[in-house]
C-alpha cells in the first residue's frame, strides 16, 4: 500500500508544514506589532488621566460610560455627534451587509443585534454560500473559455510547446489582475476614502478578495460620504468581480499544475475531476459517486473527497 | 427531407408518412461544441444569467429582512446610548461636550487598534503575545479574518498580505487532506452500515438517503452540537450566540463579534493556552466538514436545477414534437388536397378537350366547375376523411377563369411543397 502511506506521510508533513508557517507568521506579527500596542496604551492612559484631572468627574463612572459607548461601537452604533444622521441598516447597507455574508467575506463592522437577526444570519448564510459558490464556478466556467483556452491554443499554434504557453498565459492572466483589481482599485479607493492611503487600499483589497475581511477598512462607512448608495453597490460589484477573478486565476493555476504534473504529485484533486459534470445522475443515485471516493479507501488513493475536490471557499481545491 | 415532388402526383402519394422537416432535439444543457469545450461541459449563458438573477434577487431579500430586523434595534441602541452620554454630561457638569466627544474618539480608534482602555492597566494581556498571534495567523489562514485583531502598522499590513499569498494555498491544500481522511475514516463507518442495512432488503435509493442523513447528523453532533455546549460553558454565551458563533466561523465568514477566546484577563493563562489550540483544531476539522456539507448543499441544487432544466426541456421537446407532428400532418393533408385538386383539374382539362372536340368550341361551358364538381363528387366517396371545403375552391374557380392555387400560405412556398398553377380558360 505504497500510495496509502505516501498519502499519510503527505498529510503529516502539511500539519507540521503548517504549523511550523502558523508560529511563524505568531512571531512575526508579534514582534512587529506589540511595541506599536504597547505606545498606544501608554497614550490611552496618559489621556484618561489627563481628563480625569481636570474634570470633577471619578474613575469609576467615566469606566462605566466608556463601557458602555465601547459596546455600542463594536455593533457600529456610535456616540458621536455628527455619526447619528446615516443608519448602518438602510438598504444599501444591508445589502452590502448581505453580500458580505454570503460570499463568507465578512467585514463585521455591522453585525446583526437582535437574536432574531443572528438567526436568519444562519439559515442565511447556509444556503446562500453554496449558492453563491455555485454562480461563481458557474461564470468562471463560462468566461474560462475566451480568457484562457482561447489564448492558450492561439499561442500553441503560434508554435509554443504547451507547457511554456500556460506558464506564459498565465503569469500575463495574473499582471492583468493585479493591475486592474489591486492597483487601479487602490487607487481609486485612496483618493475617494479621505483616511486611507495607497498602501491601505492595496490592503483592503487584498483582504477583500481573499474572503479574509478583517474589516479594519471598510469602504462607505466614513459620515459624510457623498451618493453613499451608489458607492456601496459599485464596491459590491467589485467584490464579486474581483471574486470571479481570483477564481479564474486559481482554476488556471490548477490547469497548470495539472499540465506540469504537480498535482499527481501531490496527490491533489486533479482538473479534470471536474465536480461540474452536469451528466452526473440525480442525487439520489448520483450519491454512490460521491461518496463512493471516500469509501474505497486503499483502492483509490487518488481520488479525494469532495472538501478536497470543490470549488467551495477555500482555494486551491477547485476542480 | 427533400419534399415530394409534387407534380408528380403519383409518386407523391406513396409517402404517406408525416413530414418532419426540422428535427427535434431536447433542450440541451451542453453548448454544441466550441474548440474550446473539451471535457467539461459548461452551462449556458442564459442558465448562468438566470442563476445570476437569481442571486440578486436573493441579496435583495435578505437586505429587506435583515433591515426590518435590525434597524428597530439601531435605533434604540442609538437612543439609549445618546441618552447615557447626556445623563454623563447633565451628573458631571465641568465636563463639557467637545472634551468628552474628543475623549471617546480617542478611546474609539484606540479600541480599533486592539487595546482596550477601560480597566486598570496592570491585569491586561496583550492582543500580540504568542498565541494570540497564532490564533490571528491562523484567522488570516483560513480567510475566517476576525477582525477583533488586526495588523495597524504599515509593516504589519504588508507581511500580512504577503503572508496570506503564501499561507491559503498552503492551507488549501491540508484542508484537502484532511477532508480525504475524515472521508475514508466516516466512510469505513457507514460501510459497516449499510453492510448491516442491506441485510433488510431495503433499495439502493434509501441506503444512500440513510448514509447522507447519518453523515449529516454526525458532522453535527461532533462539530456543532458539542462546541456549542463548550462555548456556552466558558465563554458565557447563550445557545444562539455560540450556534451563530460556529456557524459563522465554519463558512468562514467570520465577523468577529464573538470570538472563542477573546476573553483574556480571567481564565487562568495555563487553561488558555490550551483552550485556543484546541479551538484552532476544532476549527480546522470543522472547516473540512463544513466543506463537505456546503458542496452538498450545492451539489442538490445543481440537481435541482438540472432536474427541472431536464423536465422543462422534455416538455419542451414533447411540446415541440406535437407541435411538429400536427403541422406536418396539416401540410400532408394539404398537399393531398392539392394534389387531388390537380388531378381533378388534369381531368377536368382532358374532359373538356373531349367535349370541346365533340362539341365545338363555340359552346362555353364553364368546364372546370361542372367538370370539378362532377369529379370532386366521386371522390368524395374515395376520400371521405379528407375534410375538403370544396365551396370555397368552386368559389374560387368560379370568380376567374383562371386560377392560382398555391401553397396556401407564403410561408410554405419556398419549400416547394405546394405550388400549383394552372391556367384555364
Amino acid at each position: 500500500m505504497h500510495s496509502l502511506g505516501r498519502s499519510w506521510l503527505l498529510l503529516t508533513g502539511f500539519i507540521l508544514f503548517y504549523v511550523i508557517y502558523l508560529l511563524f507568521g505568531a512571531l512575526m506579527f508579534s514582534s512587529i506589532e506589540r511595541p506599536v500596542e504597547d505606545k498606544l496604551r501608554q497614550e490611552m492612559e496618559v489621556l484618561k488621566q489627563e481628563f480625569l484631572n481636570q474634570s470633577c468627574v471619578n474613575s469609576t463612572s467615566l469606566e462605566r460610560f466608556l463601557v458602555k459607548v465601547l459596546t455600542a461601537n463594536k455593533y457600529g452604533v456610535s456616540v458621536l455627534a455628527n455619526n447619528s444622521a446615516t443608519s448602518n441598516w438602510d438598504l444599501t447597507s444591508s445589502m452590502f451587509f448581505a453580500n458580505t455574508l454570503v460570499t463568507t467575506v465578512g467585514y463585521g463592522q455591522t453585525t446583526p443585534l437582535s437574536d432574531t437577526g443572528k438567526a436568519f444570519s444562519i439559515l442565511y448564510a447556509l444556503i446562500g454560500v453554496p449558492f453563491t459558490m455555485l454562480v461563481l464556478t458557474a461564470c468562471v466556467q463560462r468566461i474560462m473559455c475566451p480568457l484562457v483556452l482561447s489564448p492558450v491554443s492561439l499561442l500553441q499554434r503560434s508554435g509554443m510547446e504547451p507547457r511554456p504557453a500556460t506558464f506564459l498565459h498565465f503569469l500575463l492572466l495574473l499582471l492583468l489582475v493585479v493591475l486592474c483589481f489591486f492597483v487601479v482599485p487602490a487607487a481609486v479607493f485612496s483618493s475617494v476614502e479621505l483616511s486611507w492611503s495607497f498602501l491601505d487600499g492595496i490592503y483592503f483589497c487584498f483582504i477583500s478578495l481573499c474572503t479574509i475581511g478583517l474589516g479594519d477598512f471598510v469602504p462607505g462607512t466614513q459620515p459624510g460620504q457623498k451618493y453613499r448608495q451608489l458607492y456601496q453597490v459599485t464596491v459590491m460589484v467589485y467584490l464579486f468581480l474581483g471574486l470571479m477573478m481570483m477564481y479564474l486565476l486559481l482554476r488556471t493555476f490548477h490547469k497548470m499544475a495539472d499540465l506540469h504534473g504537480l498535482t499527481t504529485f501531490l496527490q491533489l484533486p486533479r482538473c479534470d475531476e471536474s465536480d461540474l459534470e452536469d451528466d452526473r445522475e440525480p442525487i439520489i443515485e448520483g450519491k454512490p459517486e460521491d461518496q463512493a471516493p471516500p469509501y474505497q479507501t486503499e483502492k483509490e488513493a487518488n481520488k479525494h473527497l469532495k472538501p478536497g475536490s470543490h470549488p467551495v471557499y477555500n482555494t486551491i481545491n477547485s476542480g | 427531407m427533400a419534399a415530394p415532388d409534387l407534380l408528380d402526383p403519383k409518386s407523391a402519394a406513396h409517402n404517406s408518412k408525416p413530414r418532419l422537416s426540422f428535427s427535434v432535439s431536447p433542450v440541451l444543457l451542453n453548448t454544441p461544441e466550441d474548440e474550446c469545450d473539451t471535457r467539461t461541459t459548461v452551462m449556458r449563458w442564459k442558465t448562468v444569467s438566470a442563476i445570476f438573477f437569481l442571486v440578486v434577487l436573493y441579496l435583495i431579500i435578505g437586505a429587506t429582512v435583515f433591515r426590518a430586523l435590525e434597524q428597530p434595534h439601531e435605533s434604540s441602541q442609538k437612543l439609549a446610548i445618546l441618552a447615557e452620554k447626556l445623563d454623563f454630561l447633565a451628573m458631571h457638569s465641568c465636563v463639557n461636550s467637545s472634551e468628552l466627544e474628543d475623549l471617546v474618539k480617542q478611546v474609539v480608534s484606540a479600541v480599533r487598534a486592539g487595546v482596550n482602555p477601560s480597566g486598570n492597566s496592570t491585569n491586561h494581556m496583550s492582543l500580540w503575545d504568542i498565541s494570540s498571534s497564532f490564533f490571528f495567523a491562523g484567522t488570516v489562514i483560513t480567510t475566517i479574518g476576525f477582525g477583533n485583531i488586526s495588523p495597524h502598522t504599515e509593516g504589519g499590513r504588508i507581511f500580512c498580505i504577503i503572508y496570506a499569498l503564501l499561507g491559503i494555498p498552503l492551507f488549501g491544500f491540508l484542508l484537502a487532506g484532511v477532508g480525504d481522511q475524515l472521508g475514508t475514516i466516516f466512510g469505513k463507518g457507514i460501510a459497516k452500515v449499510e453492510k448491516m442495512i442491506v441485510k433488510w432488503k431495503v433499495s439502493q435509493t434509501k441506503i444512500r438517503v440513510i448514509s447522507t442523513l447519518i453523515f449529516i447528523l454526525f458532522g453535527c453532533l461532533i462539530f456543532v452540537a458539542l462546541p456549542v455546549i463548550i462555548f456556552k460553558h466558558i465563554e458565557g454565551w447563550s445557545t444562539l450566540e455560540s450556534i451563530y458563533f460556529v456557524v459563522i466561523t465554519l463558512t468562514t465568514i467570520g465577523f468577529g463579534d464573538f470570538v472563542a477566546g477573546e476573553k483574556g484577563g480571567s481564565e487562568s493563562p495555563e487553561f488558555l493556552n490550551y483552550y485556543k489550540p484546541v479551538v484552532w483544531f476544532w476549527i480546522l476539522v470543522g472547516l473540512a466538514y463544513f466543506a463537505a456539507v456546503l458542496s452538498m448543499i450545492g451539489d442538490w441544487f445543481r440537481v435541482i436545477s438540472k432536474k427541472t432544466k431536464e423536465e422543462v426541456g422534455e416538455f419542451r421537446a414533447h411540446a415541440a414534437e406535437w407541435t411538429a407532428n400536427v403541422s406536418a400532418e396539416f401540410k400532408e393533408t394539404r398537399r393531398r388536397l392539392s394534389v387531388d385538386i390537380y388531378d381533378k383539374f388534369q381531368r377536368a382539362a382532358s374532359i373538356k378537350r373531349k367535349l370541346s372536340s365533340e362539341l365545338g368550341i363555340n359552346q362555353e361551358l364553364t368546364p372546370g366547375k361542372r367538370a370539378l364538381s362532377v369529379n370532386l363528387y366521386e371522390d368524395r366517396e374515395n376520400y371521405p376523411n379528407s375534410t375538403l371545403s370544396l365551396s370555397p375552391i368552386t368559389g374560387t374557380l368560379a370568380r376567374n377563369g383562371s386560377f392560382y392555387l398555391n401553397g396556401l400560405s407564403p410561408d410554405y412556398a419556398d419549400r416547394r411543397e405546394i405550388a400549383i398553377i394552372e391556367n384555364l380558360k
